[in-house]
C-alpha cells in the first residue's frame, strides 16, 4: 500500500510538472515504484490510480499527444489543480472551524475542505445542528457554481434546469432555478431526483443579477405548486391562532376576532397541500372561502366519515 | 478489502499537509498534528514517506527534502509542485458553505463577523455567491432556552404536544439545544415524564426559570446523536396496520414503520406505531382515500369520528 501511495504522489508530481501530455508508456518508464511490465496489468494499475486520484478531485486531463489526434496522453494543468489563495485570516479560519464542528454533516467533506484551507484554527464548538447530505447534492452545487444546466427525471418527467442555488429548508435540500421548458422559477427536492442528474457544459447560462435562491423557498411549503393561484380564507380558533400566525407570518392575518380567533389568507397553488394543512388543524379551523375549496374539504371529509354528516 | 479508501484518504491528507508546511516552515510535529487532526505517529510516517517521492529520475536534487530538527521543527524543500493545495471538490465546497450558512442562520450569530467574511471569500472563489442557503427554522423561545442550557438553569415549559394535541406544563432540566431537519429541539430531563425527553422548541408556548439549578441525572441514557431526533415507539403505543395506495407510499418511506409489505397495484401494507390519537387523525385525514386502516377497528373509528368532528364545522346550508 505504501508503494502505491508513493507512486500516486510521484504521478501527481510528474503530471503537474510536465508541459505536454505523457502517454502511459512514458509514465511507466518514469514512475517509481514501477507499474507492472505486462501491458494489460499495467493499464489496470494505472486506471486504478487514476480513478483514486479523480475521486479525490485531482483533475487529470486526457489529451492526444500530437495534433493528428493520435495516442492519448495525460497531464494536470496547474491552473485546474491549484487552489487559489482565498486570503483567509486566522479569525476567519477559526470561524470556519467553529462552523464545521457546530454543524454536523455526514461524511468528512467539510473537514477535508478545512484541511485544504490550512487545517484547523482555534477551538472546536459543541454541536448545535445537523444537516443531512443527499446524494446528488454535490452535483447540483457543482452545476450552480459552474453554470451548468442540469437534466434529470423528476416524478417521471424529464426536466432541464438552470440551477441558481441549493437551499436547505424543513430538513430537505432543494435545487432552485429556471425550468427551461416552463420558462419559470422552480424548486426541486434533491432527494426526489431520479438517478444522477446530467450536467451540461460549463458557463451555459447566466443567472439574473441579484438572484436570491433562498427567495424561491421563502414561502411556506404550501406555495410549491403549479396550479393557478387562488386566495383561500381560513378561520382558525383561538387555541391554534398563535401557531398559525407564527407559521404563516403576521401578514397573512386579515381579521382578528374578539374571541381570539383569526382569519388568515393563503395563496393556494397546490390544493392537496392546502387540504393537508387545513386538516392538520383538525376541528380548530374552517375554510371560509372560496366555495370550491370549502366544498373540496367537505367532500373529502364526507368520504372519510362513511357518508354520514 | 480494497486498499483504495485508505490510500486515498492518506494521499488526500498529504496533498493538504505538504503545502501548509511549505508555507509555514519551522512548525513543529505536535503543532502540525493538531492542526490536521492526526496522531503525531501518523504525521511522522507521512514525513518519512515524502523523501522517497519527487520527480524522475529520483536523484537527490529531484526528491523531496524533509528536515526535522531536534526541537521537532519541520521543513520541506524541493516540492514546489505541491506548493498549493488541491482545489476544493464540489462536495467539500458545499459542506463548508452549508455548515457556515447554517451556523450563520442561528439566532445570535454575527451577520458581519469573521464567519460571514470567510463564507463570502469561499463563495467568490467557488463562483457560487449566494448559491447555498440554509434555513434553520424559527423558534420564539430559542434564546431563553439556549441561555438556560448554558447556565444550567432549570425551566418550566408550557408545551404543546402535537401528537396528542394537548397543552402540558413541564419542569425540565435542559441538557442540550440543537437543530435537526430544519427544526429546533431541546433535550433534557422531564420531571413530568420522569425520563429524558426531546421537545420541539417551536411548540414551547412559554418558558419560566424555576430559580433552581439543574439536578444531576447520572443514570440518563444520554441525549446525544440522531437517534433522539425521531420518535421512538414505546411498547404501549398503538400499532396500526395500514394499506397505502401509490399516492400514500411516501408514508412508508418517511415515517418509522415497523413492517412493510408490497401489495398488488403498487400498494404497500405497513404497521405504524402511533404515539397519540391526534397524530393518527391528522395523518389519515390528510391521506384520505389513498390510505385505509386494516386494523385495529378502534383506529378506523377514531378517524371516522375525527372526520365527523371537522365536518361539523361545515353545516350543509
Amino acid at each position: 500500500m505504501t508503494d502505491r501511495l508513493e507512486r500516486m504522489l510521484n504521478l501527481v508530481a510528474t503530471l503537474l510538472d510536465t508541459r505536454r501530455p505523457l502517454t502511459l508508456e512514458e509514465l511507466a518508464e518514469r514512475l517509481e515504484p514501477a507499474y507492472p511490465v505486462e501491458k494489460a496489468a499495467r493499464r489496470r494499475s494505472f486506471e486504478r490510480d487514476k480513478e483514486t486520484l479523480r475521486d479525490l478531485g485531482v483533475p487529470i486531463s486526457v489529451e492526444p499527444v500530437d495534433e493528428l489526434g493520435g495516442e492519448a496522453g495525460y497531464r494536470i494543468h496547474p491552473e485546474d489543480y491549484y487552489l487559489p489563495d482565498l486570503g483567509l485570516g486566522d479569525d476567519e479560519r477559526a470561524a470556519l472551524h467553529v462552523a464545521v464542528t457546530a454543524v454536523r454533516l455526514e461524511g468528512g467533506a467539510a473537514q477535508a475542505g478545512l484541511r485544504k484551507l490550512g487545517g484547523i484554527e482555534g477551538a472546536a464548538a459543541p454541536p448545535v445542528a445537523q444537516l443531512e447530505v443527499t446524494p446528488s447534492l454535490a452535483d447540483c452545487f457543482d452545476a450552480v457554481a459552474k453554470r451548468r444546466t442540469l437534466e434529470f427525471e423528476y416524478r417521471g418527467e424529464a426536466r432541464a434546469l438552470e440551477p441558481y442555488g441549493v437551499v436547505h429548508r424543513f430538513g430537505r435540500w432543494y435545487v432552485v432555478g429556471r425550468d427551461q421548458a416552463r420558462d419559470a422559477g422552480r424548486s426541486f427536492r434533491v432527494d426526489r431526483i431520479e438517478g444522477v442528474p446530467k450536467a451540461g457544459p460549463v458557463r451555459a447560462f447566466e443567472p439574473p443579477p441579484d438572484v436570491d435562491p433562498a427567495a424561491f423557498l421563502r414561502a411556506d411549503p404550501l406555495s410549491y405548486g403549479d396550479e393557478a393561484p387562488i386566495d383561500a380564507f381560513v378561520l382558525v380558533d383561538a387555541t391554534r391562532a398563535a401557531w398559525v400566525v407564527d407559521d404563516l407570518g403576521a401578514d397573512a392575518v386579515v381579521e382578528r376576532r374578539d374571541n381570539g380567533a383569526v382569519v388568515v389568507r393563503l395563496r393556494v397553488v397546490n390544493q392537496d397541500a392546502f387540504r393537508t394543512w387545513v386538516l392538520g388543524l383538525l376541528e380548530y379551523a374552517e375554510v371560509l372561502a372560496p366555495t370550491e375549496l370549502r366544498a373540496d374539504i367537505m367532500v373529502w371529509l364526507q368520504a372519510l366519515s362513511g357518508g354520514r354528516t | 478489502m480494497s486498499p483504495r479508501p485508505a490510500a486515498g484518504a492518506r494521499l488526500q491528507r498529504m496533498l493538504a499537509l505538504v503545502p501548509w508546511i511549505l508555507a509555514n516552515p519551522g512548525s513543529t510535529i505536535p503543532e502540525i498534528a493538531e492542526r490536521f487532526e492526526i496522531e503525531e505517529r501518523e504525521l511522522e510516517r507521512d514525513l518519512e514517506l515524502l523523501p522517497m517521492c519527487g520527480l524522475p529520475p529520483y536523484t537527490a536534487d529531484r526528491l523531496i527534502d524533509v528536515w526535522v530538527g531536534d526541537d521537532g521543527a519541520v521543513s520541506i524543500r524541493l516540492a514546489e509542485y505541491f506548493e498549493r493545495p488541491l482545489r476544493l471538490t464540489p462536495a467539500e465546497g458545499l459542506a463548508l458553505l452549508a455548515a457556515g450558512r447554517a451556523l450563520l442562520a442561528v439566532p445570535g450569530s454575527d451577520p458581519a463577523g469573521p464567519l460571514a467574511a470567510a463564507l463570502g471569500k469561499l463563495e467568490r472563489a467557488l463562483g457560487a455567491t449566494g448559491g447555498v442557503a440554509v434555513h434553520v427554522g424559527r423558534a420564539d423561545h430559542l434564546g431563553v432556552l439556549r441561555g438556560a442550557t448554558d447556565a444550567g438553569d432549570q425551566v418550566e415549559l408550557d408545551y404543546y404536544s402535537f401528537a396528542r394535541d394537548e397543552m402540558t406544563t413541564r419542569v425540565v432540566d435542559p441538557e442540550r439545544v440543537f437543530n435537526a431537519a430544519g427544526a429546533w429541539y431541546l433535550a433534557g430531563y422531564c420531571y413530568r415524564a420522569e425520563a429524558d425527553r426531546v421537545f420541539r422548541v417551536d411548540r414551547v408556548r412559554s418558558v419560566r426559570l424555576t430559580g433552581s439549578p439543574v439536578a444531576a441525572h447520572p443514570s440518563r441514557a444520554g441525549v446525544e446523536g440522531e437517534g433522539d431526533l425521531v420518535y421512538r415507539a414505546g411498547p404501549d403505543d398503538l400499532r396500526v396496520r395500514l394499506l397505502l395506495g401509490p399516492e400514500a407510499v411516501w408514508v412508508a418511506d418517511s415515517l418509522p414503520v415497523e413492517s412493510r409489505k408490497e401489495r398488488a397495484r403498487g400498494q404497500v401494507e405497513v404497521v405504524l406505531a402511533v404515539s397519540g390519537d391526534a397524530f393518527l387523525e391528522r395523518l389519515l385525514l390528510g391521506l384520505g382515500p389513498s390510505a385505509r386502516v386494516l386494523d385495529p377497528p378502534e383506529a378506523s373509528a377514531l378517524v371516522v369520528a375525527a372526520a365527523q368532528r371537522v365536518l361539523a364545522r361545515y353545516p350543509a346550508s
